[in-house]
């Protein structure tokens, strides 16, 4: 504190603000008073107390002389520790850099009921090892890239493929030339952006038979964005635009990729075949007709619409 | 507690003005000296010269259309060259002109006022019903604004509360103010949504409640979209016909405006109750070439209204969508819902929310009054020592600066917590370059010019060296009040320059676009090695990528042209991604990612077909 300065902040307070002061460069967790490994629910619990007490809100209005500084400097280091250990990519990296910080989790010496019993000296030499297999740069990365393949596999096997894709994505980062990497990235994209589409398709049918059409039709075109050859996304987009009177490229565009899609549904046809014969180009709906005739000439699309129309 | 003074906590809203402050304990909305909560936030030039605020200058709002000032909120801090300033004169009856910064002024009889000063007039009416209310005079307030207000409609709010002679204590977010209201004096804990929908502004924020700490997630919002776009729709839907039918556009008449707005909102309320509602305006005009006056008679059907609507409130769920998804959390992790809001009354803006959040809102709280509630829970906290209320709260946008080649580098992103403070090295972009230009920019557009121009500053006196060798720090610090301010330092001799971030810099797009251009020579470049490093290691996997796809499309394409012309443009690309992953220029790392990975859809496009 400044000679003589009057600070409008209780004795003791001013100590916990020295004190969390002199810690400014320590690590993320004992900012915050924590152990090392602290699960981030423990993290934020921990930084939201601290706010209340340490937060320059608390401190408003007040004559702070030279502890306005501190407290800033304090509160931003606090925010800081909490911002990395509640985000799962930050503090993953951030624990990589520190394998010393995953606490009991990480294996560090914490005590646990491991059927073989080390002696001391075997366990610091084990350690030891651990430590300098983690700091050699190429071992770290591999055995990360190791670490990532292997809980996006767990993931596949559980047919979570956004999570099994954002693991290999950080993978394939960490290491691009590996090939394995490559070719599971390759395999999940396509599923994760099938199975988003499915359940895309899901919701729109849910929002329809709740009759917001609206919603569904957004859900709809999020589904067909996702994976093109969602015909039943593409064709539903397509009535739900038809029924709303919206621009007739753009249903004819929906109906036409599930056409392409699906060449082999009778009722994507007609409405393929309808859309464009309301636009005049009557050669190529014909053709979507004729097709859809012989697909299934019972089909009652083809008799509401085709059969009146077209009797040839 | 008595002697202390009265602090208190105001909603400026689009419509409605509600003032509060904190009684014995418990928040609670002061009534204006009509005995009623909300005061219409409408100012007037009465046909005799008085100045009207409030109730009284609503009322005469219809038989004195082109002096009568409502939605000024809407205008705040906008330049009058922007589409929605503009968008607004279509609309609104009064008269807008140009300001000396390009900003809005509204004449009312001869003269011109800020649109600050007009919404100080309201503040100043609120202040006096506090007044009136304690029975001394009450200078502290904590002001409410859009969380997605940028920083120059937060400066101008922050003016007019100086007008209106308020120190202006803070200014919160309103979804935030809401939050605070619903939490206080309860022991809630878990995260909360609140989904705000005004008169004039959409705000959407998710928050982590724990016992007297609320801090802010993420928040979103679109401050031109509220009660006022849908009345819109109802008065395009009767101009539309009524122009039909007779040939008449009754926009063109302003007298005639005030009356369609006026019915359209009270249309639009009554169909929150009932299924139809009837417009009818008689005499609202002559036609063209004389005869006997006009009369408008129509029903409005709910589903027509919905219809008519449908557009709007699908976008607000689309905001919440995105800000769920910044905040990592699903509408099954929220405790719970929170409306606010007066069109948050309307059947279908609630079905919707509660299809997206998959709950029914929360009960008990008023939407009117939540957000000037919060507003005096946050007055007491900052005034208060024994309160137990802590916000956290967030940046609403983006922050960062120009680097070469037109793009931003963003130091602080949106959603980060408060006080804060980011350092990043930049490097000269030029041979010889011996001044820099910061210019500090708030938005979420990569390219420069798209985002908001906050302030500019010039630090010279740089050695003389190659392009890339002098490194400059650049500082970003923002206080708890959320005051931005940034400086810049040159590492190797000391220099330093920085500005406090106070006004807006009042420029058009198209202006910051020039100003960019011209100045390309002064600006710096991007450095900072671990995202360099990271960026390449990203353009490495997709160059990759599409070396081993470049010998499948040849070999499927044989002879095309098409095959042809696509591999020789996926070579040269590939070579300038080469040239940008050996260089150190940020931009053009990013920018080769970009070109690749166009590159690969396009590929993969061409080889799926052919599959
Ligand atoms: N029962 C109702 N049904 C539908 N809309 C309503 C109803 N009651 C009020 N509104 C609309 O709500 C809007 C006003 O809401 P509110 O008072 O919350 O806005 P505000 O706080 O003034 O605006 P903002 O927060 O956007 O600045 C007006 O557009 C009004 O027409
Ligand atoms: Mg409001």
């Amino acid at each position: 504190m400044a000679e003589g300065e009057t600070v409008d902040i209780p004795q003791e307070r001013q100590a916990e603000i020295l004190a969390l002061e002199a810690k400014l460069k320590a690590t993320h967790f004992e900012v915050l008073g924590l152990a090392p490994g602290a699960t981030s629910e423990e993290v934020r619990s921990a930084f939201h107390a601290l706010s209340r007490k340490f937060h320059p809100d608390r401190f408003h209005g007040r004559q702070l002389g030279s502890f306005k500084g501190k407290i800033d400097a304090v509160f931003k280091r606090l925010i800081e520790a909490n911002n990395v250990l509640t985000d799962a990519e930050k503090r993953q990296k951030y624990l990589d850099e520190n394998p010393g910080l995953r606490g009991s989790a990480g294996g560090a010496g914490a005590p646990s009921a491991a059927p073989a019993v080390k002696t001391a000296d075997e366990e610091a030499r084990d350690a030891e090892r651990r430590a300098r297999f983690a700091r050699h740069p190429y071992l770290a990365r591999a055995s990360r890239t190791q670490e990532h393949i292997t809980k996006a596999k767990a993931h596949i096997a559980k047919h979570e493929y956004s999570h099994a894709f954002s693991l290999l994505n950080i993978a394939a980062q960490m290491d691009p030339q590996n090939a394995e990497v490559k070719a599971l990235l390759n395999d999940v994209r396509k599923k994760n952006d099938s199975q988003r589409s499915e359940t895309d398709l899901k919701r729109a049918e849910e929002l329809v038979s709740q009759g917001n059409d609206d919603l569904a039709l957004q859900a709809l075109r999020a589904a067909v964005n996702a994976n093109a050859s969602n015909h039943e996304a593409a064709y539903k987009a397509a009535l739900i635009l038809e029924r709303k009177g919206a621009d007739v490229r753009e249903i004819t565009g929906y109906a036409q990729k599930a056409v392409d899609a699906a060449p082999g549904r009778v009722e994507y046809r007609v409405l393929l075949g309808r859309l464009l014969d309301a636009a005049g180009m009557k050669a190529l709906a014909k053709k979507h007709f004729e097709e859809a005739l012989r697909l299934g000439p019972d089909h009652p699309d083809v008799k509401k619409h085709v059969k009146k129309r077209w009797p040839f | 507690m008595a002697d202390r003074e009265p602090v208190i906590g105001i909603d400026l809203g689009t419509t409605n003005s509600v003032v509060a402050s904190m009684q014995d304990g418990t928040p609670t909305v002061i009534r204006n000296r009509g005995s009623s909560n909300l005061t219409p936030s409408v100012v007037a030039l009465s046909k005799t010269g008085k100045m009207l605020v409030g109730q009284i200058a609503k009322r005469q709002a219809i038989t004195n259309p082109t002096d009568t000032v409502y939605a000024a909120k809407r205008l705040i801090g906008r330049k009058f060259s922007s589409a929605q300033a503009q968008d607004a004169m279509k609309v609104l009856p009064y008269t807008m002109v140009a300001g000396e910064h390009d900003d809005v002024r509204v004449q009312l009889g001869e003269k011109k006022y800020a649109v600050a000063e007009l919404s100080a007039m309201v503040l100043r009416e609120l202040k006096a019903d506090a007044e009136a209310f304690f029975g001394t005079s009450v200078r502290k307030a904590v002001i409410t604004v859009p969380a997605y207000f940028n920083d120059g409609q937060r400066q101008a709010t922050k003016d007019a509360g100086r007008i209106a002679g308020l120190e202006v204590l803070r200014i919160i977010n309103e979804p935030t103010a809401a939050a605070l209201a619903y939490g206080f004096g309860k022991s809630v804990n878990g995260k909360v949504a609140v989904f705000d929908l005004g008169g004039g502004t959409f705000d959407v924020s998710v928050l982590d409640v724990s016992s007297g700490v609320f801090d802010v997630i993420a928040t979103g919002g679109d401050t031109y979209l509220g009660g006022e776009d849908f009345d819109n729709r109802v008065i395009e839907w009767l101009v539309f016909d009524f122009a039909k039918e007779n040939g008449v556009d009754l926009r063109k008449d302003r007298m005639a405006l005030q009356r369609l707005k006026d019915a359209a909102e009270k249309a639009k309320i009554e169909l929150s109750g009932a299924k139809e509602a009837q417009v009818n305006l008689p005499f609202i005009s002559s036609p063209a070439g004389g005869g006997a006056a006009l009369h408008l008679q129509r029903t409005l059907t709910r589903d027509k209204l919905e219809e008519l609507c449908g557009d709007l409130v699908a976008k607000t769920i689309s905001i919440c969508e995105q800000v769920l998804d910044e905040a990592k959390v699903k509408p099954t992790d929220l405790k719970e819902m929170i409306l606010v809001g007066g069109m948050t009354r309307m059947p279908k803006v609630v079905e919707a929310v509660k299809q997206f959040f998959r709950r029914d809102p929360c009960k008990g709280v008023h939407p009117d009054e939540v957000v000037a509630l919060g507003a005096a829970v946050q007055a007491d906290a900052l005034t208060n020592a024994d309160s137990e209320v802590v916000l956290l709260d967030v940046t609403p946008q983006s922050l960062g600066v120009a680097v070469a080649g037109g793009f931003v580098r963003k130091l602080i992103p949106k959603n980060t917590t408060v006080p804060t403070s980011v350092t990043e090295v930049f490097n000269t972009s030029k041979d010889e370059q011996s001044t820099v230009k910061i210019m500090v920019l708030q938005g979420e557009a990569e390219v420069a010019h798209h985002n908001e121009l906050l302030g500019e500053f010039i630090l010279t006196g740089l050695r003389k060296a190659k392009r890339g060798e002098v490194e400059i720090d650049v500082t970003f610090d923002i206080n708890s009040e959320g005051i931005v301010s940034v400086s810049a330092k040159d590492r190797e001799t000391g220099l330093q320059q920085s500005i406090q971030v106070t006004a807006s810099g009042g420029l058009t797009e198209d202006e910051l676009r020039r100003i960019l251009d011209e100045q390309a020579d002064m600006l710096l470049e991007a450095r900072s090695g671990e995202e360099l490093t990271a960026k390449k290691n990203e353009l490495k996997a997709l160059m990759a990528e599409v070396e081993e796809l470049l010998p499948k499309l040849e070999q499927s394409t044989q002879g095309s042209e098409f095959g042809k012309d696509a591999a020789i443009k996926a070579r040269a690309a590939l070579d300038s991604a080469r040239n940008a992953d050996e260089g150190l220029l940020l931009a053009k790392v990013i920018e080769s990612i970009d070109v690749m990975t166009r590159t690969i859809g396009l590929f993969k496009g061409v080889l799926d077909r052919i599959k």
